[in-house]
């Protein structure tokens, strides 16, 4: 039997082991912490459908828990990778036929954008907090009020030059107006506003919900980067931003700030290129052969991707790649 | 005697255009200056300043001592061709003096005096100044051979780069190292046949008539002489146009520059001297980080001055250039490169909008009330930490502050006028300066050194002294206002950012507030030798991730020193290498603030 070891115990990792399973081709996925789902592990639900993330991911878990001929590694790392040998970080050796590598992304670190003033102030948060504080239920400021007024802003650590962030993230622009109508359905009196410099609304349903958030949902939707954030005297935020559709500068006092936080590549995706041969794009993500027949295989034969790894994508694309490159294995294996 | 000889001509004819054209340059330059320049001069010439500058251009354009300090072999190339041409040209004309005495001599005469006076068994002979003659060609001939050494082998003068000449330069610098070859040639042969001569030409002479025919040698005798004469003269015709005109173009400018004559920031005929007084010696180059980093190979203070000179500068050459001033401080005529890049820049591109700064009208978003005013700046608005440590440390210091711009500011202008918007930057200036005065302040304190820079300079705040925060702490620290822990387990390292360091001259100030809460520890290259962070305001031609590589290779040699800490005195700094560290990047405040007692 053909076996194939898989980097990353997120959905696309796991996704990728339940289709090989099915196709009769075993596999060991690698993870790293100690329990499989990845980012999606701490997400509350998904758009565009408010779909509970919990949903998804205990379905796919228990794919994962019944399929044949899958092994899980938890808490190790790979530490030296070829087509046909994974050494662990304990120093196990897995003999391969493939390797899939799906080590995702890393959220873009806030604090960088001082400006915005994450770890500074009060009540600025990511949207990655704001769904921790979904899952415990509970939404309140530092001083234990409710908020009122709530502003989002979309595009932290992407489409920015001045952080080396380029690339569209792709997924804040959905998330952003999939929070703001969860934030009014908690807060109905709050004014909730989104800070955009376009809204990207690419997939089925996308539109339609950011439709729902302006008509149904009153909430408010304003063209410009936030410049800076400042406290106020009596603990809020003052926002500085330019309205760019009216062309005009804008101050705006808030008790919370959002920052839709970008995807960005895993720093160790340019020493896996350096030390294998792999390529990476100018973003930092890995660079499959093509965007089109060959999307998920490497420069190099007999390692693949799956998931993030390759640029940013939402949790359906992801699943979606995750069963072509079980497929495309299956399909290599054989010519071989 | 007649003193004259057909292969003359060319030397003859070099030497009056040459003549010619630096009269004419300086004579023009001199007469559009300002009046305000005219006053200077007036004020300054029967001054003392007179003699200092005598004994500078002996310093500088003859010895050439600061080339000495930087490189002992570039300085004695530098000094064997200025010092010993200059000391041939006098030690001739004495020569001349004391064989012929008052008589008058053309100057050929004096050039060609071995071709007219073939100096054996006449009366009287001299062999002290044949010897001294040939002492002094060899001095000049040292330094002809290290030029061609450099040529192949920079490194061995400490060059890794050496400027990439233009056409006509490479004329004069042929001719110009041809001239001395050829006059060892003409003059030994000369003896070959006549006999006499030093150490030098003479022994040459005396092998050159054992082992060739004396027909041969007469036949290259007058050939030779008609050589180096040409050689002369093509150097003298090609010296105003091209970058030897720093020879002469040195003197009158240590003159002016005695007498207080500075660029500014708008172009002016001074500017000219300073110009073509650049010997494209690319000393500048090596320390440019957009070569060193980035390859940027045409943009450097030598070629902006070249193409400045031939009115060829292009925006996009004038425009890139992080104007840290690492070329300035080596720069061995110290050109004020930085000025005239701004003024260049000023000229291209300084197109005033009378309506667009109208709404800076009444104005006034300060808050808070006290005699010392605190003025962030747009960069410190951007990085809030060393916004919030400021006021922690007017806190615990009890100073009563004016808030200059914590609702928002006017740009304090240095940002436009590097850009070249100068009128612009001027209502910037204007407003603020009036929005300072009207508040009453004794102190203005600021936490960004672009801002200090243009306060300092540009503004003409009378009665309000300006601080740096740096400065500002220190004084607060030493005046017992200010209580921090020190902790020998905290180690910093500290870049000096450019407008503070080589812009402002404050370099202590920093490391004495650093070394009051912990270990400092420096890095390689640091005060006037330190490096630009590559997000410099001034450079709005390179992208993101060229500044992306500067910032990271700065980074490295901070981290390189050991510390946990980078600090910095600026917030554009602190921004631009956060970006390339993962080391915790702080501002000197913070570092400040976090360990008040």
């Amino acid at each position: 039997m053909k076996h194939i070891v898989i980097i990353g115990g997120g959905i696309a990792g796991m996704q990728c082991a339940v289709e090989l399973s099915s196709l009769g081709i075993s596999a060991t996925v690698i993870e790293k912490e100690h329990a499989t789902g990845g980012k999606l592990a701490s997400w509350h639900r998904l758009f565009p459908s408010f779909t509970p993330a919990e949903d998804v991911l205990g379905e796919l878990r228990l794919k994962f828990a019944k399929a044949a001929n899958i092994s899980l590694r938890c808490g190790v790392t790979a530490t030296e990778i070829t087509p046909r040998k994974v050494t662990l970080s304990t120093g196990d050796e897995l003999e391969c036929d493939a390797v899939v590598l799906a080590t995702g992304f890393t959220l873009f670190d806030a604090r960088i954008k001082e400006e915005y003033g994450y770890g500074i102030y009060d009540n600025v948060v990511t949207s990655a907090d704001l769904e921790d504080m979904f899952n415990r239920g509970e939404i309140v400021l530092k001083n234990g009020n409710k908020p009122r007024r709530i502003a989002l802003l979309h595009c932290v650590g992407s489409r920015d030059e001045k952080v080396c962030q380029r690339h569209c993230s792709k997924v804040c622009c959905v998330t952003g107006v999939k929070q703001a109508i969860e934030l009014k359905e908690m807060f109905p009196t709050a004014d909730v506003f989104n800070f955009y410099m376009d809204i990207r609304m690419f997939g089925p349903g996308y539109e339609e919900m950011y439709r729902e958030a302006q008509v149904k949902h009153n909430v408010h939707f304003v063209r410009g980067r936030i410049s800076e954030v400042s406290p106020t005297i009596d603990g809020r935020l003052q926002l500085k931003a330019e309205d760019t559709l009216t062309g005009r500068p804008l101050k705006m006092s808030v008790d919370m700030l959002v920052l839709l936080v970008g995807m960005r590549a895993n720093e160790e995706n340019a020493e896996l290129a350096a030390r294998y041969g792999l390529q990476c794009q100018e973003s930092g993500f890995m660079k499959p052969q093509d965007n089109f027949m060959h999307n998920v295989e490497s420069n190099v034969e007999g390692i693949f991707y799956a998931g993030t790894i390759t640029s940013p994508k939402s949790v359906g694309e992801t699943l979606n790649e995750a069963t072509t490159v079980a497929l495309r294995i299956k399909d290599w294996l054989q010519k071989q | 005697m007649t003193f004259f000889a057909l292969f003359c001509i060319p030397f003859i004819v070099g030497a009056t255009l040459m003549f010619l054209s630096v009269v004419l340059k300086y004579f023009s330059w001199l007469r559009q200056l300002p009046t305000s320049d005219m006053i200077l001069i007036a004020k300054g010439i029967f001054t003392p300043r007179t003699l200092s500058a005598v004994w500078e251009i002996v310093c500088e354009s003859l010895l050439h001592r600061r080339i000495f300090r930087r490189n002992v072999v570039l300085g004695y190339m530098h000094m064997s061709l200025a010092f010993g041409w200059f000391l041939l040209i006098v030690v001739g004309w004495l020569e001349t003096l004391s064989y012929l005495g008052t008589e008058w001599v053309p100057l050929q005469g004096h050039v060609f005096f071995k071709y007219f006076v073939p100096l054996n068994g006449i009366e009287g002979h001299k062999p002290l100044f044949d010897n001294v003659m040939d002492a002094l060609l060899l001095f000049v001939l040292s330094g002809v051979t290290l030029a061609w050494l450099k040529r192949v082998r920079s490194r061995l003068m400490g060059m890794r780069r050496t400027t990439k000449h233009i056409f006509f330069d490479r004329i004069a610098l042929s001719a110009l190292w041809f001239v001395f070859p050829l006059r060892l040639l003409a003059e030994s042969i000369t003896c070959a046949i006549y006999g006499g001569g030093g150490f030098l030409t003479g022994n040459i002479g005396t092998l050159l008539s054992q082992h060739i025919d004396a027909d041969v040698l007469m036949a290259l005798y007058e050939p030779m002489w008609w050589m180096y004469s040409s050689a002369l003269g093509i150097f003298f015709v090609a010296m105003p146009f091209s970058r030897y005109m720093h020879i002469f173009t040195e003197i009158p400018l240590i003159f002016l520059r005695h007498y207080r004559l500075r660029p500014a920031a708008k172009t002016k005929s001074y500017d000219n001297f300073e110009i073509e007084a650049c010997s494209r010696c690319g000393i500048c180059i090596d320390p440019c980080q957009l070569q060193s980093q980035l390859g940027i190979n045409d943009v450097q203070s030598v070629y902006f001055l070249r193409d400045r000179r031939y009115n060829m500068l292009q925006q996009k050459i004038a425009n890139n250039c992080l104007m840290c001033g690492r070329c300035e401080a080596v720069c061995p005529v110290g050109i004020n490169l930085n000025t005239l890049r701004q003024n260049s820049r000023t000229t291209m591109r300084n197109i005033p909008n009378e309506g667009r700064y109208n709404y800076l009208r009444g104005i006034d978003l300060s808050q808070g009330e006290g005699r010392v005013g605190y003025f962030a700046g747009c960069m410190t608005l951007l990085t809030p930490n060393t916004m919030s440590a400021m006021q922690r440390i007017f806190e615990a210091a009890g100073e009563k502050v004016w808030w200059a711009d914590k609702e928002g500011s006017v740009c304090c202008g240095r940002p436009l006028k590097l850009s070249g918007e100068s009128d612009s930057a001027q209502k910037m200036i204007d407003y603020n300066k009036s929005l300072f005065e009207k508040h009453n302040i004794s102190t203005l304190v600021t936490s960004c050194p672009i801002c200090l820079r243009v306060f300092r300079e540009d503004y003409d705040l009378q009665g309000i002294e300006v601080l740096h925060h740096s400065e500002y702490i220190l004084r607060l620290l030493q005046q017992g206002r200010l209580k921090v822990g020190y902790s020998a387990e905290q180690r910093y390292t500290y870049h000096d950012p450019c407008e503070l360091g080589r812009g402002s001259g404050i370099y202590d100030q920093p490391r004495a507030v650093i070394e009051a809460v912990g270990i400092l520890l420096e890095p390689k290259h640091n005060r006037r030798d330190s490096l630009c962070c590559g997000s410099s305001v001034a450079n709005t031609a390179i992208n993101d991730a060229q500044q992306l590589t500067i910032a990271r290779s700065v980074a490295d040699e901070l981290e390189a020193t050991g510390a946990e800490t980078i600090v910095t005195a600026c917030p554009l700094c602190k921004k631009a290498i956060a970006r390339g560290t993962k080391h915790s990047v702080s501002d000197l405040s913070e570092i400040v603030a976090k360990n008040l007692k």
